[in-house]
């Protein structure tokens, strides 16, 4: 096996099981603003996650090297972590599930491109948007392709690996509507070029950018109100990773007890979906456990918890395959969010509202949420929704709610189903009713 | 560090195509982080990271590498990728190497890392006992340590002699998060002091078990709180912490990051008044024990205690070598970095609003009807439109100049440049605090601070309502 003198070492010095994870990514970025190359990073990332049992305690460490020089360095840290865990570990490595996914998501003609395309791609970015409209003050384009490999050992014979690669442009731009600068961006990632549109990209910004001219608070109160898929999609990962179970067993999340239950409209339905097709495609967890497509929440009605194998353990139930390492120990995360859109056009979900408040920006959940009891309060931008129709653009204003009390409450969903930056796909979204801070 | 003849050999790979400079930053980090939950130790999370960025400038355009692979092969194959980046002619070839000496703000024998293990357990300990016997309502506690030592190279070559600066840093981060529990009412408190320095320094400034108390003071507090007011009214933020909003508004826009390509608000404001004149701020990389505070920055350049405000009137921006060449001004001790998996540019290390002249008591006393924040959860900034958010972790409405009853769910928001002129009151009592904070050369440590302040209006979001 690949790393035997690392095994070799480990059971030398007690480990009774040892696995590696190894990952590498290598990834070229070029920002370029103003007409000129502004950033040009060639970036060579690796990650070494040793683990083993010790004494019957489970320990870990992490690095960035892996030669036969560190096998005993990081052999001897596994034993100082164990040493330190106050529990014994309920289970050992794991020897491996029957079947695995398997994919090519590793799309050669990415690698193809060369700098000097990507650069041109840059500029070119930069003089239609400048063509369109002269108000443009600043510009600024990026190009990033990335390579990404995990590979996956441990002494119970476990031999896994993963490999992809995607691309990402991304543009912003900026202007002054004679009081305040402006700016809007677009992103676009995966790995199929032929979804990236130098023209929508463009259309997208300079159209995000100039209708924000004027915006200024509304009205403080309650409003109906509509998140744009990118602003719900934050409130998404916030209800899935409430989901884990440790954090259930815990009593640290806003969903104990809710198992089976109704957590949100019967509108809604969010899955996981790792064995996708595209660049988040992953056929295993840190663990090793197999990965599967699943439902977290099905029309309304929360599925499942997400597990590693000990928390499922506790439980008496199956792992649901989303072990994660995080600080030191093996704890959970999903993988490629799909939120099911509806048929409606955004027009048509927008059309009922009278008075109402769309949400195309916020600034500030990651402090502005409480995770344990869901109440959030965060800064946003957006327009106001008068007849139906998208009226006068809002900023400084605050968007404030439960995260539960929201789900519960969406009326309705559009049929956008646009692939975000954090890997996540889902509509824009009617809420009956939320808090609005302004004037 | 990598050998002598390499260094060369990288430095005169990457110089080949007309770079004007060229830098390794050389680091090795030591880090570990012990924590209970629920008086349960948890496995130690220990790494060790190692490597080398490769930075290249012509002009103010600029290349950037990073790899852990040390091997000649690789590292020359950065190095010649990197130089792929400009085509010129070479500007000169680097044949020797000056050590270059700094003064030492902060020199740590006794680093928190080195210290037995058994012994931060202890501490820990001391800090869950703070939490668990404030209240019984309290249903988990998290109390953490983690603790790094940091040694960090920069090789620097602008001529034929390129020099080489050398700092050893240690810090530490102890923490306490406490969640209570009444009824359906579940609330969160959070503590987290941070040191540059060792186990002595730390273990005569803090007690642990006050650390644990204040997070489960905070989190039981809340409980039973009603939603926080909207609208706009008066604000009175309190020392230490209450600084994020400074932090936020006015310290990210004064980086010349952003002031140098015109995408701050604060581009053009040298020798204007951005500020009431109660306010004169500072960015202090030398404060002895103060977790953003290191002898050089991350390009090898001393750090320094540098004014940004005098009176309202802006007088410094914070400078990376780099912006100040698109600004014509010296850069000044502020450049920084996570790690080498980062480019370096203009941050702030411990940044603060200077002592005023009033009494906190008497900034409170005349407030009739508004808010008062003894702390924030932290925020966030566009440095191109100014505009930030703040979400408060402990708030109280102030009626008829006396702190009442505590409300949950704020958040206040605003412009830098409308919030720094509405300042009217500036207390004497200015303390510092740390945090993390994250831009783009990564997640680095820094202290905010200010003494108490009052806002005469800005911008309040809740859920509670009209403020009566």
């Amino acid at each position: 096996m690949k790393y035997q003198e690392f095994f070799e070492i480990a059971k030398e010095k007690g480990l009774t099981s040892a696995q590696i994870i190894l990952s590498r990514s290598k990834a070229t970025t070029i920002v370029s603003f103003n007409k000129s190359i502004d950033k040009y990073k060639i970036a060579d990332d690796q990650t070494v996650i040793a683990s083993g049992i010790y004494e019957g305690r489970y320990g870990s460490c992490t690095t960035d090297h892996l030669e036969k020089s560190t096998f005993p360095w990081l052999v001897d840290q596994i034993i100082k972590a164990a040493k330190t865990n106050g529990q014994e570990s309920k289970i050992d490595f794991f020897e491996g599930s029957p079947k695995y996914a398997k994919k090519n998501v590793f799309k050669k003609e990415l690698a193809l491109k060369t700098p000097a395309e990507a650069i041109a791609d840059l500029a070119s970015l930069e003089e239609m948007a400048r063509a369109k409209d002269d108000r443009i003050t600043d510009f600024m384009a990026e190009y990033m392709y990335a390579e990404d490999y995990r590979e996956l050992y441990n002494s119970k014979g476990l031999n896994l690996r993963n490999k992809s690669n995607y691309y990402l442009y991304a543009a912003s731009a900026f202007a002054n509507d004679g009081e305040n600068k402006k700016s809007w961006d677009s992103l676009i990632w995966g790995n199929d070029l032929a979804t990236f549109s130098k023209e929508k990209m463009v259309n997208e910004v300079i159209d995000g950018l100039f209708k924000q001219f004027g915006a200024a608070p509304c009205k403080s109160g309650q409003y109906p109100t509509v998140l744009s898929h990118d602003v719900f999609s934050n409130f998404v990962e916030v209800m899935v990773g409430s989901a884990d179970a440790e954090s259930i067993q815990k009593e640290s999340s806003f969903l104990v007890g809710k198992l089976r239950e109704k957590v949100a409209s019967s509108k809604i339905t969010i899955s996981e979906r790792p064995l996708d097709k595209n660049q988040l495609f992953t056929s295993f967890d840190a663990e090793g456990v197999a990965r599967q497509n699943r439902d977290i929440i099905k029309k309304g009605i929360l599925q499942t918890y997400l597990y590693n194998r000990e928390t499922a353990l506790k439980e008496g139930v199956e792992t649901t395959g989303n072990a994660a390492y995080r600080g030191g120990k093996i704890a959970t995360a999903y993988t490629n969010l799909v939120v099911k859109p509806s048929k409606k056009s955004f027009e048509e979900m927008i059309a009922p509202i009278k008075e109402g408040v769309y949400i195309t920006t916020i600034q500030g959940l990651g402090t502005g949420m409480n995770e344990t009891n869901g109440d959030f309060s965060c800064q946003a931008t957006g327009y106001m929704i008068r007849d139906g129709k998208l009226a006068e653009p809002l900023t400084l204003i605050t968007l404030g709610g439960n995260v539960l009390k929201m789900f519960e409450t969406i009326k309705d969903i559009d049929s956008k189903r646009e692939f975000l930056p954090q890997g996540i796909v889902c509509p824009d979204v009617y809420i009956k009713s939320m808090s609005i801070g302004g004037k | 560090m990598i050998s002598k003849s390499l260094i060369f050999a990288i430095l005169n790979a990457a110089l080949a195509t007309g770079a004007d400079y060229a830098e390794i930053f050389y680091e090795d980090t030591d880090s570990e982080a012990l924590k209970l939950d629920n008086g349960i130790e948890e496995p130690a999370a220990i790494n060790k990271s190692n490597g080398l960025g490769l930075y290249l400038v012509k002009g103010v355009e600029t290349a950037y590498g990073y790899t852990a692979d040390l091997s000649k092969k690789s590292l020359l194959s950065l190095a010649e990728n990197l130089a792929g980046r400009f085509s010129g002619e070479r500007l000169f070839t680097v044949t020797s190497i000056e050590k270059k000496s700094h003064r030492t703000v902060t020199k740590t024998t006794d680093p928190v890392i080195e210290v037995p293990l058994e012994e931060k357990l202890a501490f820990l300990k001391r800090m869950n006992d703070g939490a668990k016997d404030y209240d019984p309502r309290l249903i988990r506690i998290v109390v953490r340590i983690a603790s790094s030592t940091s040694t960090r190279y920069v090789v620097g070559a602008s001529s034929e002699t390129a020099f080489l600066s050398k700092d050893v840093v240690s810090r530490a981060r102890f923490s306490a998060m406490a969640i209570a529990k009444d009824g359906e009412d579940v609330e969160t408190g959070y503590a987290a002091p941070g040191i540059t320095g060792g186990w002595g320094y730390l273990t005569e400034h803090f007690d642990p078990y006050e650390v644990g108390k204040k997070a489960a003071k905070k989190a039981v507090v809340m409980l039973g709180a009603k939603e926080c007011p909207s609208g706009r009214y008066p604000v009175v933020i309190g020392n230490g912490f209450g600084g994020v909003l400074f932090h936020e508004s006015c310290g990210h826009p004064l980086e010349a990051s952003a002031t140098a390509k015109g995408l701050s608000v604060f581009s053009d404001s040298i020798g204007k008044q951005i500020a009431s004149p109660l306010v004169s701020a500072f960015d202090d990389g030398t404060i002895p024990g103060a977790y953003g505070t290191n002898n050089i920055d991350d390009e090898g350049h001393e750090t320094q205690r540098n004014q940004l405000i005098k009176d309202g009137i802006c007088v410094g921006f914070l400078v990376d070598p780099v912006n100040g060449r698109r600004i014509n001004t010296e850069s000044n001790g502020a450049s920084r970095r996570e790690s080498y998996q980062y480019q370096p540019t203009s941050r702030m290390s411990n940044t603060f609003i200077d002592n005023g002249k009033d009494n906190p008591e008497d900034i409170i006393k005349d407030t009739k009807l508004g808010l008062y924040i003894p702390d924030f959860g932290g925020g966030s900034v566009s440095p191109a439109t100014g505009e930030f958010n703040f979400s408060a972790t402990e708030a109280y409405i102030i009626r008829d100049g006396v702190i009442s009853e505590p409300v949950k769910g704020c958040t206040l928001i605003g412009r830098g440049a409308e919030v720094l002129l509405n300042i009217d009151r500036v207390g004497n009592d200015l303390e510092i605090a740390p945090g993390t904070c994250g831009a783009s050369s990564g997640m680095i440590p820094v202290c905010v601070g200010q003494p108490t302040i009052r806002i005469k209006e800005i911008t309040v979001g809740g859920r509670g309502g009209k403020l009566e």
